[in-house]
């Protein structure tokens, strides 16, 4: 507090709170310094000393870094505006910097980091069993895909991918399947809603809403579901998931041909949709876009099949492609995925395979019995007694693997998987610890952003809500 | 090269897998690579003779010096059996210097190394053909003091969000990079926050002046 540390110091120059209640503000923040930490020489941003406010006052000027290269806007006769970061059509907190030439768009510069939580580097400080619960947070609309990217990437390094139980991967994929179709919706949905159709917004998220449904039942959670771990899932399915999954499965396929009726012959839809946002195949390779976006662009590109991961190979699907590059074919392929998704599904509960759910290997698995009591679900009460009544050496495995986690031989990989948006990665690297030595996830939404300069030049800047909603960006994933 | 921090000198006997593991990627052996992979590095390796290989869980990786880095990245992009039409990603790996106590677990049964080490970062770009269906990995490091590297982005495109990323996290300049600035931190932040020894900083808790300590200070 203020005045406590003037009583300590004496008198500085500068303190000119006098104790009380206007001084105390918790913290400490020494007065020879202005409020807003760190980053104080931001360029955009000069405090302004003025003495009759406690709290320095703060201009704002277009020094900032995006502002720099800005072409001179009366001499060119163009015009600067800022689309976002608060922005309903912009996606969560993407801004761009439009450069306009009349009505059209001469440069678009995205700014991205709103979103930045330091996830990457928070990993780096938890036991490998624990990332799962950050990884899932960074893309929020697929969570299960980042869960299962991140955990391929830790059996790789563990050498135990071939050792994880063939009913723990067909969890993985049905879970991931439905997770790539509640995905898709809100994709289409938001996209509906930007482009004004309320409907197809009520529609998506109807439909998503009840994939989250089935999902809360296997996992106890709407999102951030933590469920796939390192060797394999948290818990078994409940018994009567098959019958509940395949009711969902029927559902969705009777409401893909509802939004499809709604959409794929709209003439509003098609005009907003067509010819927008046109990446081609070369464009593609050049800046680096995966997922529906380059297999709209005619290439056959998915993960799943190229190098198959959880078992994929076993499964008949196809890849859906389109030719025209534009919105509209990322549009059809989207659905096209969604049928494929619950043909994938439907094969998955065909041939569900019985055994256990996670490796065997004690010094991996996690210890834990779940099971619902009375408050919830928990420990197996015969667990509990196993562990404090009978089993010295359970209850030091449990303790040291609670507390401190396996460790994971040195070396570093790289995991692809294919997320709803495209190639999702992790490079893994250890160092030979409990905690990873850095993790780096290779996000599609990412690259995708990059695109934005390209795919919207020379539209108007309705064209340009069309054009990012149809790259369908997480700003979760591109921020991490 | 910096990755391994384990030595080589003193093998853990009592766990033969993981020490024969860790000695074959010491040795740059490669008996865990497919044949196509294998391949590839030989048609690589042809081209580039200095190239240094490793090989880890069938991964692919070819050391280079940065000098040569753009050579070879072009090579690998417009060579017809390379033909590596995406730089799916760049990353980097901050491996500090000084005397370096590596952490073993007394559980592990690994001993506990101390050595000296130029600090280094190690830059990765991982290159991926759709033709040929294979992935790659090209390692360069730089020294952690002032490191500098050419940038790719007159080869890829992508390569222009990726190396303001490598930037902005760990303090890389790519020369010829068009706009070279943060991209995730805003624009006046100090310092570079993957790298190892950048300051973590404790939490105030409203609490009594308490203050929770940084993650690498905590003692649980």
């Amino acid at each position: 507090m203020a005045a406590r540390r003037m009583g300590e110091d004496g008198p500085r120059e500068g303190a000119v709170r006098e104790g009380g209640a206007a001084g105390a503000a918790w913290g400490d923040v020494p007065d020879d310094e202005p409020a807003g930490g760190r980053h104080v020489e931001e360029p955009g941003r000069v405090a302004v000393a003025d003495p009759g406010s406690p709290v320095p006052r703060h201009e704002y000027t277009v020094a900032a870094g995006e502002w720099q290269n800005l072409p001179d806007a009366v001499e060119d006769d163009l015009m600067v505006i800022n689309m976002g970061p608060q922005h309903p059509s912009t996606h969560g907190v993407l801004r761009m910097v439009l450069t306009l030439d009349g009505e059209q768009v001469a440069n678009n510069e995205p700014v991205i980091g709103y979103l930045h939580t330091g996830i990457e580097k928070n990993l780096e400080y938890r036991p490998w069993v624990l990332g799962t619960t950050f990884v899932t947070r960074m893309d929020y609309l697929s969570p299960l895909m980042n869960e299962l990217g991140y955990c391929l990437a830790v059996e790789k390094l563990l050498g135990i991918t071939d050792e994880v139980p063939e009913r723990a991967s067909a969890i993985r994929v049905v879970l991931n399947e439905f997770m790539r179709i509640s995905s898709h919706m809100v994709a289409m949905a938001t996209t509906g809603l930007e482009l004004g159709s309320t409907t197809a917004m009520i529609f998506g998220f109807r439909e998503r809403e009840s994939v989250t449904d089935i999902l809360e039942y296997v996992t106890g959670l709407r999102m951030n579901h933590a469920f796939i771990r390192p060797g394999g899932v948290a818990q078994d399915l409940p018994d009567d998931f098959p019958e509940r999954a395949r009711i969902e499965a029927d559902y969705l396929t009777d409401r893909i041909d509802e939004l499809e009726d709604l959409l794929t012959e709209n003439p509003i839809w098609i005009e907003r949709n067509k010819g927008v946002g046109i990446l081609t195949r070369e464009q593609c390779y050049d800046l680096g876009v995966t997922g529906p976006v380059l297999r709209a662009a005619g290439v056959p590109y998915d993960i799943r099949k190229v190098q198959p991961y959880s078992g994929y190979e076993q499964y008949d699907f196809d890849v859906p492609i389109a030719d025209t590059a534009d919105a509209y074919g990322r549009y059809l392929v989207r659905i096209a995925e969604v049928r494929e998704s619950v043909k994938i599904i439907r094969q998955v509960l065909d041939t569900l395979p019985g055994g256990p759910v996670m490796v065997a290997d004690k010094k991996i698995a996690w210890p834990a019995q779940l099971a619902l009591g009375p408050d919830g679900m928990g420990n197996a009460k015969s667990y509990v007694a196993k562990i404090m009544g009978q089993s010295m050496e359970a209850l030091i495995h449990h303790f040291k693997l609670v507390t401190e986690g396996f460790t994971v031989p040195p070396g570093q990989v790289y995991v692809p998987v294919e997320s709803a948006r495209g190639e999702l990665g992790y490079h893994v690297t250890s160092n030979g610890t409990n905690k990873p030595y850095r993790v780096k996830v290779r996000d599609p939404s990412f690259l995708h952003i990059g695109t934005l300069p390209t795919i919207t030049r020379g539209l108007m800047i309705a064209d340009v809500i069309a054009a990012v909603a149809s790259l369908d960006p997480v700003m979760g994933g591109v921020d991490r | 090269m910096s990755q391994t921090p384990l030595n080589p000198q003193q093998p853990n006997t009592e766990d033969v897998s993981r020490t024969e593991q860790i000695n074959l990627r010491e040795a740059g052996l490669d008996i865990q690579l497919s044949d196509r992979l294998r391949g590839l590095r030989d048609h690589l390796v042809g081209a580039f003779p200095e190239l240094e290989v490793l090989g880890f869980r069938g991964e692919l990786t070819l050391i280079v010096r940065p000098d040569r880095l753009i050579d070879l990245l072009r090579f690998c992009r417009d060579d017809p059996d390379v033909l590596t039409e995406f730089l799916s990603d760049e990353s980097a790996v901050h491996w500090p210097g000084g005397r370096v106590e590596e952490q073993a677990h007394e559980t592990t049964g690994w001993p506990t190394i101390t050595h000296e080490r130029e600090g280094r970062i190690e830059v990765d770009y991982l290159l991926t053909s759709v033709t040929h269906n294979h992935r790659f990995r090209v390692r360069t490091d730089v020294p952690d003091v002032d490191p500098v590297l050419p940038s790719a982005t007159a080869l890829w495109s992508s390569a222009d969000f990726m190396e303001r990323e490598v930037y902005d996290f760990f303090g890389v300049r790519f020369e010829g990079h068009p706009n070279l600035r943060r991209i995730e931190m805003p624009d006046g932040w100090e310092g570079h926050p993957q790298r190892k020894d950048y300051p973590l900083g404790g939490v105030q808790v409203q609490y009594k002046g308490a203050t929770v300590p940084p993650p690498d200070e905590r003692k649980y």
